[in-house]
């Protein structure tokens, strides 16, 4: 027979529940819908939202690039001060965003530690363009794929990657021929996670980038400001697409994230 | 035609492994030993999976590895082909592609592998399998598939890590077979390591035992089970291994025990008592060139019609009888006996 659940635990847990739905549903209560489509393709928030898909696919790429060596080298390589390097790897998920803004301003704005040197040589400058707030969302995003991509290689096999190696393959094609299909599924959950991360980015992006329609302006960036200037309608539509988007990500990884990790 | 000329010095945390090992092309070798014996490591250092501290290995005259000189060859670098105990067939590709792996890495195109690769298939039995992944084949077809893609590259020297170990006896037997043609047929030099001394009979020309990472005998079945020289061999041969020192047509053992001998062999000899030859009395019995020890019963165990009675004492030594001689004697575990060997069934041969 089976055990009555405790109405106590059932009430609690609605409350919780509750808890996220109200926030939603007021979302979608209030919204304006008539003027919907209007709202949503207005030349600021079409630019908002084209802006957040350039970059936050942007910052996925980079975050692929550098990451996945760096997911592999920390799986991989046994050296002195890994966890040292994985805790700073990592720290951007529980650092406060607008932090990580201001650090990255320090170490690469103009007149930052490792800035000013790139601005006296190159005459480039990170600081409210399009690339600082890219820049802004790899630092936050990121540690969702390496940490992602590096369980996936810890506890992928390795004996099969020296079955590949005595059939003639040398480490590259061990890489791509073997390691990276037997990881694809992680490399797609991290990829997809730290996407959806980048687009939400706001602190470290308003602080390090600024908030300029067109160059800066992301589209959480923009629903604060239209929020802040009493332009509710705005606001409203475009968090909705931001949270639509973010639970069409959590749909498609059910799955596979909660196995990944 | 290629040969083996491997010396093998390899240290892993406190275990350390040292072999000399040669072979030639044609001749199927297994090494056969307990667990830890250091098979496997001895294998993956041919392979280059992992590397020498002292030695050296060389495959049809060329240097693969050499400690003195710091030569070392990338595992992808040399002739050789590994069979793994565990198949260790690549998940994402299908039987074909797995197959097809090697030459792919060697340079050969997509089209050229592959009908290769469906010869090979072919060659083992598994035409209709080519397009499964691994996870859909069953044990002795994922051996055969692992068998294939080693023997693909056409590699100087093949390597197999316990290759039936995986299998379940029916399938077993099958896949042995087959796996004897193809050793017969392929014309390199075949390393097989197994701890099945079924498997390492009905496979290899030449045994090699090892054991704490040495070799302690080489030589053809015969050679071995007729003359075992470790206890490992002798039990595996099911056979009395003794070793003590021989004077005036006995030898005496560490225990004490004096085993009248037919031979005259003076000097450190081993002595081995078939078991059949071993005759059991309740009474101490009359006659005198014989060898007669009081024992104990310690244990009985059946084996196929015989029974073999294992009794210790001052020569503690493994009857072997008929069921009928067990009941007409009332032997059970705790019994007193006495064991007779003739001196002429008593075989000896220097350490």
């Amino acid at each position: 027979m089976k055990e009555r659940t405790s109405a106590l635990v059932v009430a609690v847990a609605a409350v919780a529940t509750a808890l996220f739905v109200i926030p939603l549903a007021g979302l979608v209560w209030r919204a304006p819908w008539s003027s919907a489509w209007t709202e949503l393709t207005a030349p600021p928030a079409r630019d908002a939202l084209r802006l957040s898909l350039i970059t936050s696919l942007a910052a996925t790429a980079v975050a692929i690039a550098l990451g996945v060596p760096l997911a592999w080298v920390q799986a991989r390589v046994a050296y002195r001060g890994r966890n040292l390097v994985r805790a700073l790897t990592t720290l951007p998920m529980v650092l406060p965003p607008v932090v990580g803004g201001v650090a990255l301003f320090l170490g690469l704005g103009r007149r930052g530690l490792v800035g000013q040197h790139l601005y006296a040589a190159t005459g480039v400058q990170l600081p409210f363009t399009t690339a600082g707030a890219v820049l802004a969302e790899t630092f936050v995003a990121m540690p969702f794929l390496v940490l992602t991509v590096e369980a996936a290689l810890r506890s992928s096999d390795r004996g099969l990657e020296e079955a590949a190696r005595t059939l003639g393959a040398g480490r590259w094609t061990v890489f791509r021929r073997v390691t990276l299909p037997l990881i694809r599924p992680s490399l797609v959950a991290g990829s997809v996670l730290c996407w959806a991360r980048a687009l939400g980015e706001f602190g470290a992006t308003i602080t390090f980038a600024g908030n300029f329609p067109g160059t800066t302006q992301t589209l959480p960036l923009f629903v604060y400001t239209k929020f802040e200037a009493g332009d509710l309608d705005s606001a409203i539509l475009l968090s909705l697409v931001l949270v639509a988007l973010s639970l069409a990500v959590l749909l498609i990884l059910r799955d596979r994230f909660l196995r990944a990790l | 035609m290629p040969a083996l000329r491997a010396d093998v010095g390899v240290d892993v945390d406190s275990f350390r492994l040292d072999v000399a090992l040669d072979a030639e092309a044609g001749q199927v070798v297994a090494l056969l030993g307990p667990n830890g014996a250091g098979k496997t490591t001895l294998l993956r250092a041919l392979g280059g999976l992992t590397g020498l501290q002292r030695g050296r290995v060389e495959v049809g005259g060329q240097v693969l590895e050499d400690a003195a000189t710091g030569v070392r060859l990338a595992p992808e670098a040399r002739p050789v082909g590994f069979v793994f105990q565990d198949h260790r067939l690549f998940p994402h590709l299908n039987a074909l592609d797995n197959v097809a792996f090697g030459l792919r890495c060697r340079g050969a195109t997509r089209a050229d592998a592959r009908r290769v690769a469906a010869d090979w298939l072919d060659r083992v039995g598994l035409t209709g399998q080519s397009g499964q992944r691994p996870a859909t084949l069953s044990g002795g077809q994922a051996q055969r598939v692992a068998l294939a893609r080693a023997l693909a590259i056409e590699p100087a020297l093949l390597l197999l890590d316990e290759p039936l170990a995986a299998l379940d006896a029916t399938t077993r037997s099958e896949v042995r077979r087959d796996l004897r043609r193809h050793l017969r047929d392929y014309d390199g030099v075949p390393l097989l390591v197994t701890h099945d001394p079924i498997d390492a009979l009905l496979l290899a020309d030449r045994l090699v035992i090892m054991e704490g990472g040495r070799v302690v005998q080489d030589g053809s079945p015969a050679e071995i089970t007729g003359r075992p020289r470790s206890a490992y061999v002798a039990d595996l041969v099911g056979t009395n291994l003794y070793r003590g020192s021989g004077r005036d047509g006995a030898v005496t053992l560490a225990t004490g025990a004096v085993v009248a001998i037919a031979d005259a062999l003076a000097g450190d000899v081993f002595l081995v008592i078939d078991p059949r030859a071993v005759a059991l009395h309740r009474q101490r019995p009359a006659g005198s060139p014989r060898n007669v020890w009081a024992g104990t019963v310690q244990g009985l165990d059946v084996l196929g019609d015989r029974v073999r009675v294992r009794i210790a004492g001052e020569m503690s030594i493994v009857a072997e009888v008929t069921p009928a001689a067990v009941a007409s004697l009332d032997l059970v575990e705790g019994t007193d006996v006495w064991a007779a060997v003739k001196a002429t069934e008593v075989a000896t041969y220097p350490t």
